[in-house]
């Protein structure tokens, strides 16, 4: 079985769009993430990882959520169901379709930690708001792979 | 006076709407909003290095990621004169082939199928066809896998750069790519049947003005100089530099993108004007596929590019397989990029992404740095010709109930394959 994966998933140039790719670009070069776990930050289409998630029995992803919390905050979702499958873009499925297809096709259980996010307009980087967030997004990452902040 | 406004395009959300009034039976006013998220970054990369433009520009869409990347490349290059190795054309293109693969069969397969056959969405066709289901994500990581193994990565290739290519693919790589593709070879023959099976969609009739990139080499058909406008026999060509005296882009109170218009007509771009105007690439496996799907050209539906994104499917695995076998007749050379001179210029490129044609085009300073920068997505060049067919549909359409002229727009909306809103994709909670 290949190692656990955290995915980290947006656009860098939509501002708080890409909260999940500028999350787990900086968790990659974090000396708390556990050696055994691996990262990919990319773009907004999860289904062009199928190949990297294929054989793996835990993926977490990173992403932005629409929510009505405070910019930043990170809710977890262990089950795609309670996440609409609306697509907000015509050529791409969206998370939550992508997570229930690739789940048809392999055992792999997926955790999402959705970063509420201020707003998604042109611009190369997070809103201060998010920006602020953005240790305590990385602790909660890391806690969802076992390390303990109060080690 | 009664109006159908669509707001979501075929479980799309977002800015795409479509607003249809009618006055009694007689279509009064059709009208098209697309927000085309390429112009909003245009402002990001000025002044920017000429190296950072494409990695850049290539977070327009994760769909087409390589198309921007390469056709961002091709007018850099133009800009400052810079003429590539035939290796390196060669791995371009097979990115590019690649790249159309993926976008096809996650087009026809996911998103374009379960609206012929009545389902919500690809999950629901799932439980009922898991077959087509498979075989469009089969082929779909085909794609990926050529555009992670000869890009280096699964999204944004960073082995494309300017003037050459980064790390060439090995032996075994190229080996392990052909042994997909072979299966693929049987994947695009089963695509046809999917497709050939699906219920008709004949309910938009329209003359049409298609525009491609004329294919100087049938054998190589992904980035070009001449664009040819085709429209009932007539013929036009326009020089890529001369792109703007093509798209003639005009902005429009109601639509967040600009509407192009060829000599005051609106055209289609994409997989159906790419075969009308080199109709010479329909022979071999392609002919007979053509008869399968009962497609003719001239075509005068818009539906009929799904057909066009089907039979590409077979050209796009037959052409990659060539070009691997070429590779692995010449050898892979480890090349080193041509080295690049900045100087004050314009460069423009077009190339043919899997739903149509794309434009860039930058003006540097002496320095290499970004002074201004023109990005015309196939989206926004179809933009107007969607408009005309959802008119002609509704005018066609026999019954006014809302649900039959919203499902039947939709259907044609997604024919197009738009990318709408592509660089947006945020998460809801239900």
């Amino acid at each position: 079985m290949k190692p656990r994966l955290v995915i980290g998933l947006g656009n860098p140039l939509m501002g708080d769009e890409g909260a999940g790719w500028y999350a787990v670009s900086r968790l990659a070069g974090d000396p708390r993430l556990p050696e055994d776990v691996e990262t990919i930050w990319g773009g907004t289409d999860l289904l062009r990882y199928a190949g990297q998630i294929e054989g793996r029995s835990r993926v977490i992803l990173v992403d932005a959520i629409e929510s009505a919390a405070p910019p930043g905050t990170v809710t977890v979702f262990e089950d795609c169901a309670e996440l609409e499958e609306r697509q907000t873009n015509a050529h791409e499925l969206s998370a939550a379709q992508a997570m229930r297809l690739l789940q048809m096709m392999m055992p792999v259980r997926f955790t999402l930690l959705g970063v509420a996010i201020w707003s998604a307009t042109a611009g190369n980087a997070l809103s201060p708001a998010v920006e602020a967030r953005m240790p305590a997004i990385l602790d909660r990452v890391l806690e969802e792979l076992g390390w303990n902040s109060s080690k | 006076m009664s109006v159908v406004v669509i707001e979501h395009l075929a479980r799309v959300e977002g800015h795409g709407g479509i607003t249809v009034e009618l006055e009694g039976d007689t279509v009064a006013n059709v009208r098209f909003d697309v927000f085309e998220g390429a112009r909003l970054l245009e402002p990001l990369i000025r002044g920017k290095s000429y190296d950072e433009v494409a990695p850049t520009l290539s977070r327009i869409c994760s769909i087409c990621s390589v198309a921007h990347t390469l056709t961002s490349l091709k007018a850099t290059e133009d800009a400052f004169d810079v003429h590539v190795s035939p290796q390196t054309e060669l791995l371009r293109e097979l990115l590019f082939r690649g790249e159309s693969i993926e976008s096809h069969a996650l087009h026809l397969f996911l998103l374009a199928a379960p609206d012929y056959l009545d389902y919500p969405s690809a999950i629901a066709m799932a439980a009922d066809k898991p077959a087509a289901v498979l075989l469009g994500l089969r082929m779909k990581k085909l794609g990926n896998l050529i555009q992670e193994t000869i890009g280096g990565r699964a999204i944004h290739p960073v082995n494309a750069v300017p003037g050459g290519f980064g790390k060439p693919p090995t032996v075994d790589q190229l080996i392990e790519l052909r042994s997909g593709l072979t299966q693929g070879m049987a994947d695009s023959d089963a695509a046809i049947d999917v497709m050939a099976s699906l219920p008709a969609a004949d309910f938009c009739h329209s003359d049409t003005v298609y525009a491609a990139l004329r294919s100087p080499n049938l054998d190589s058909y992904y980035s070009g100089d001449e664009v040819m406008a085709v429209s009932d026999g007539n013929r036009a060509i326009v020089h890529a530099a001369d792109y703007r005296s093509l798209t003639n882009e005009q902005s429009l109170p109601h639509s967040h993108a600009k509407h192009s218009n060829f000599r005051g007509k609106p055209f289609m771009v994409g997989s159906l004007a790419r075969l009308t105007v080199n109709p010479r690439r329909l022979t071999g496996r392609l002919a007979v596929a053509m008869k399968r799907l009962k497609f003719q050209l001239p075509a005068d539906n818009p539906m009929d590019n799904n057909k066009a994104q089907a039979l590409e499917l077979i050209s796009d695995v037959e052409r990659a397989l060539e070009i691997i076998e070429q590779l692995l007749r010449a050898g892979v050379k480890d090349e080193r990029p041509v080295p690049i001179h900045p100087k004050a210029g314009t460069g423009t490129a077009i190339t043919e992404a899997p739903r149509g044609m794309l434009i860039h085009s930058y003006t540097y300073d002496a320095n290499g740095c970004i002074v201004a920068a023109d990005v015309i997505t196939p989206t926004a060049l179809n933009a107007a010709s969607m408009e005309l067919h959802f008119r002609r549909a509704v005018e066609q359409c026999a019954e006014r109930e809302e649900a039959v002229i919203s499902k039947r727009l939709q259907m044609i909306a997604r024919a197009y394959d738009p990318c709408i809103s592509c660089s947006v994709h945020i998460l809801r909670r239900r």
